[in-house]
């Protein structure tokens, strides 16, 4: 595929990386000098200086031969307008980022996709999403829901008290007597581990489940977690996403919002009808004493600043609070979430990133990349005459680092075993490191 | 030195890719030494599996590696140590064959093929069995445009420290992509070498050549390596049509690849807006009109005006692309020319071309940059950038650059007094030393085109195959090694 980037900056980077580790060739677009060279230095791929809105640079780089131009540079406008323009020239597929999220509704979308641009996607609102799904599972630290809910896939720490700590998978396979979960794989400290039969689970091990709704209790339970019902949660910092988050929550949830500009909170506390909204400085210890901490079930620190929010949310969890979510800006702090003890970091950036990701693949409708796990997870859908439908699983010779992980028919989720045979238009999730996708897209197209 | 600094199982796993890879290519001089049956057989096969069996080995013990991630410091590695043990493993025919018995100039003789330099001690070029003789053009062609261009393109090595090992390998100071990933850039680029090569072989076939023949020199030009298989190098073949087909192929050899390759495409239009390629064409031309008339009114009346045109114009060619072959004996033309040619051996062609030499871009932006200085000289504060294609180049480009022209004349000024400080002549000296750094080949005096260089000390012939090494690595490759910043975390 022929992918054109404009913009250099975090996402336009860390989509590049995704991107050029599986030999797509890209294009990357940017006017400063120093980007560009950072970028050579580090991705394999065909670095352009100069501007994007540029009709010259984007003809030169045969704009009318891309599948997809994404536009993530910091200005809003430059995406639109490079869009639009690309769309003219012949891109097949257009994706422009932008940061303001109001206004932004569905007739807005249309009347930008009857212009040209294919798919808007706004950082801030996919990253209040992100914090709001973490909220209602609030036992997870990283979860992804497949066909609105039919399957999830979930992330849960094991705790002493486990009956799973150091025993085999198949040790404790009478815990799941109806089949209706398995494990995948887990997360040791930076690595992940495709989780086989033998596998040894030990405290600590963040272990990602893909099960049907009605289980999820009981993979809570036997994890030695426990289900919490969350009511009251505090935000710090009124940024965009704390904003919209805040806006999201406050109705099924007590939110208080701390913001330490008055200017700020003094318009955010009128926008904002049921949320409480402090004015004052949240590093400071007594003012979070002050709005009783304590009694917080989950504490939400996104202001601009990663280092406040990693050490504020730090405080939060000495205070007892069970569900702490810090956003970071450095997308390398992501990788040190559990070993600090905040429950989730999350990255506006890499959410956007991967959720562009999703548009490149073909035959998927859905894809969950989860934060410091090397691999994904992707939803494909089954189509007549393909090599996949010919056998049973464990006789179709998938590669080693890939595993089957569970499938939706007619709108009800199973978890396959061994035997299954799978069917014309099943959706089936598929968990796969980054070596062995393109050999994936061939059993399924 | 810390241990996390430098992963030495990966450098040692992509070196066995190129043993093995030098030792296929060894197998290719085998149908040669099969039709002409003279004695060599055995030896090529022996070497070639002594070859491919150390390569497996270096390449099965550390197999768990394969996918580590090349880093800075390991590509450095692997680009030096990889030539090195390329040119030990490419010594065994000449050894085994008994064709050249001492080491020192087995050596000698693979570093000069290696690095396209063409420099070597035979005496009796036609008397080395043939088979051999192949594998001695084939050295060149497979340096010229770089065993680890090859390796990237032919193995699936992973993206950015392939990208660091291409850009330690390919000549000169922009490394142009053609395609977004550098292995699809490796291809296109052995893909344009090999059709070129291919092409001249099929027209050297036309002028009349053997097969034997045409295939070895093809290979050597394209490569601008320069060795013959006679003796007389070029001037053996007394025919106009063959003499000028090696002249354009040379001057092709010595264009950028990434304009050749757009040139493939037709797209013509990138030719004329790059200074370097104007500069190139205008060099040779100037240079033909400067030195003709003292080589037609002097030394060469008999022949006539196109002889001596065609004997100037391929001679210019030839030290100008480093690629050393001869017609005749330009160090016979008198002592302006011979010091011209001299000034040549240090120029080089393009950038991202298979010459050697410091590159005429540079050249180029140091004389924009040196001319610019009056101008900033008189407008203090002015911001004045050197132009290169209609395009500012920027300050880092133009320090880097000073320190290479300023390296490379620290290196020749060193390597001379090394050199005469073992009994060398003087102009011997100089001139061998800028030959070797620039990956030229003849030099003047008892070393000039007709000559060889086997007469030299030994210590003078290890010394000089240094300085290839270093100048083919474009200098920084090799010496970076032994800098203590390579060893140490900071």
């Amino acid at each position: 595929m022929r992918i054109i980037i404009a913009g250099a900056g975090e996402v336009g980077f860390h989509l590049a990386k995704m991107m050029s580790s599986e030999s797509q060739n890209i294009y990357i677009i940017d006017e400063n000098e120093d980007r560009v060279n950072y970028v050579q230095a580090h991705l394999d791929v065909f670095c352009v200086l100069g501007d994007a809105k540029d009709l010259e640079v984007l003809k030169e780089n045969k704009i009318s031969s891309c599948d997809l131009l994404i536009a993530a540079t910091s200005s809003e406008e430059t995406n639109l307008l490079v869009c639009i323009t690309g769309k003219k020239l012949g891109a097949k597929r257009t994706i422009a980022r932008i940061n303001n999220y109001e206004g932004i509704g569905t007739s807005m979308r249309v009347f930008y996709e009857s212009l040209g641009v294919d798919n808007i996607i706004s950082p801030v609102e996919l990253a209040s999403k992100e914090i709001n799904r973490l909220i209602t599972q609030s036992a997870f630290t990283n979860d992804y829901e497949f066909e609105g809910g039919k399957l999830s896939v979930f992330g849960i720490p094991i705790c002493d008290k486990s009956p799973l700590k150091d025993k085999s998978v198949v040790e404790t396979a009478y815990l799941n007597p109806n089949r209706s979960f398995k494990p995948l794989f887990l997360l040791r400290g930076e690595k992940t581990i495709l989780i086989q039969a033998s596998t040894v689970l030990k405290e600590n091990d963040i272990v990602y489940f893909i099960s049907t709704p009605e289980s999820i209790p009981l993979i809570t339970k036997i994890c030695g977690q426990q289900f919490y019902d969350i009511k009251n949660i505090m935000i710090l910092g009124a940024s965009r996403i704390g904003v919209l988050t805040a806006e999201i929550l406050e109705k099924d949830y007590n939110v208080i919002l701390i913001e330490e500009d008055r200017n700020k909170a003094t318009r955010i506390a009128d926008q904002l009808k049921h949320t409480l909204v402090i004015n004052a400085d949240g590093t400071d210890v007594s003012v979070l004493e002050e709005e009783n901490i304590a009694e917080m079930d989950a504490f939400i620190a996104v202001t601009g600043d990663s280092e406040t929010n990693i050490i504020s949310s730090l405080i939060a969890k000495s205070h007892g609070v069970k569900k702490t979510i810090a956003g970071v800006e450095n997308i390398d702090y992501i990788n040190l979430s559990h070993n600090i003890g905040i429950d989730t970091l999350i990255n506006k950036k890499i959410i956007a990133a991967n959720n562009i990701f999703t548009y490149l693949r073909k035959g998927v409708s859905a894809i969950a990349n989860f934060h410091g796990v090397d691999g994904e997870i992707i939803e494909f859908n089954v189509r007549a005459n393909t090599k996949i439908l010919s056998k049973p699983l464990r006789e179709l010779k998938l590669p080693e680092t890939v595993g089957i992980a569970g499938v939706v028919r007619n709108n009800k989720g199973f978890i396959p075993f061994g035997g299954f045979q799978l069917e014309e238009n099943d959706k089936v999730i598929v968990f796969s490191n980054k070596e062995s996708i393109s050999e994936l897209e061939n059993l399924f197209n | 030195m810390s241990r996390n600094l430098i992963n030495i199982k990966v450098v040692f796993n992509v070196i066995g890719n190129l043993i093995i890879i030098t030792g296929l290519l060894m197998a290719s001089a085998v149908p040669f030494s099969l039709y002409y049956g003279e004695g060599d057989l055995y030896p090529l096969i022996l070497s070639s599996l002594t070859t491919l069996f150390f390569g497996l080995i270096i390449k099965l013990r550390t197999q768990k590696h394969k996918n580590d991630e090349v880093k800075k410091r390991e590509g450095y590695l692997i680009v030096a140590f990889g030539w090195l043990a390329m040119t030990i493993f490419g010594s065994l025919p000449y050894v085994f064959s008994n064709a050249i018995p001492d080491y020192t100039n087995a050596f000698f003789e693979t570093i000069s093929g290696l690095t396209t330099t063409g420099a070597s001690i035979l005496n009796d070029i036609e008397s080395v069995p043939k088979g051999i003789l192949f594998w001695r053009s084939m050295t060149q062609w497979i340096g010229g445009m770089g065993i680890i261009v090859l390796t990237i393109a032919i193995l699936p090595l992973l993206g950015v420290g392939g990208m660091e090992l291409f850009a330690s390998e390919a000549p000169g100071p922009t490394k142009d992509k053609i395609h977004p990933r550098i292995k699809e850039t490796a291809k296109r680029l052995w893909l344009i070498y090999f059709s070129l090569t291919a092409i001249q072989c099929v027209l050297l076939l036309f002028g009349g050549m053997d097969f034997y023949d045409a295939i070895n020199h093809s290979l050597t030009t394209m490569s601008t390596g320069g060795f013959s298989t006679k003796q007389a190098s070029i001037g053996h073949f007394d025919s106009a049509y063959i003499q000028y087909v090696i002249i354009l192929f040379m001057f092709l050899a010595g264009t950028n690849f990434t304009l050749l390759y757009f040139g493939f495409k037709l797209n013509f239009k990138k030719f004329w807006i790059n200074d370097e390629f104007k500069w190139y064409v205008a060099a040779i031309i100037v240079l033909c009109f400067v030195i003709l008339p003292t080589v037609y009114f002097v030394y060469g009346r008999a022949d006539g005006v196109e002889a001596s045109f065609r004997a100037v114009l391929f001679q210019v060619t030839s030290i100008i692309t480093t690629t050393g072959y001869s017609t005749s004996d330009f160090t016979l033309w008198g002592s302006f020319v011979t010091f011209l040619f001299f000034l040549l051996l240090f120029t080089g062609a393009s950038a991202g071309s298979t010459s050697g030499g410091m590159k005429l871009v540079r050249i180029v932006l140091l004389m924009k940059n040196g001319f610019l200085e009056f101008k900033r000289r008189l407008h203090p504060n002015a911001v004045v950038p050197v132009h290169l294609n209609g395009v500012g180049v920027s300050q880092k480009i133009i320090y880097n650059l000073l320190a290479f022209v300023f390296f490379y004349l620290f290196l020749f000024v060193t390597g001379a007094i090394v050199v005469t400080f073992f009994g060398v002549d003087f102009t011997e000296a100089l001139s061998a030393v800028a030959t070797s750094i620039s990956n030229v080949g003849p030099g003047i005096g008892s070393i000039g085109p007709s000559s060889s260089f086997s007469h030299l000390p030994d210590g003078v012939k290890w010394v000089l195959s240094f300085l290839m090494l270093v100048g083919r690595l474009e200098l920084f490759t090799i010496t970076i090694l032994f800098t203590p910043y390579f060893w140490r975390l900071k």
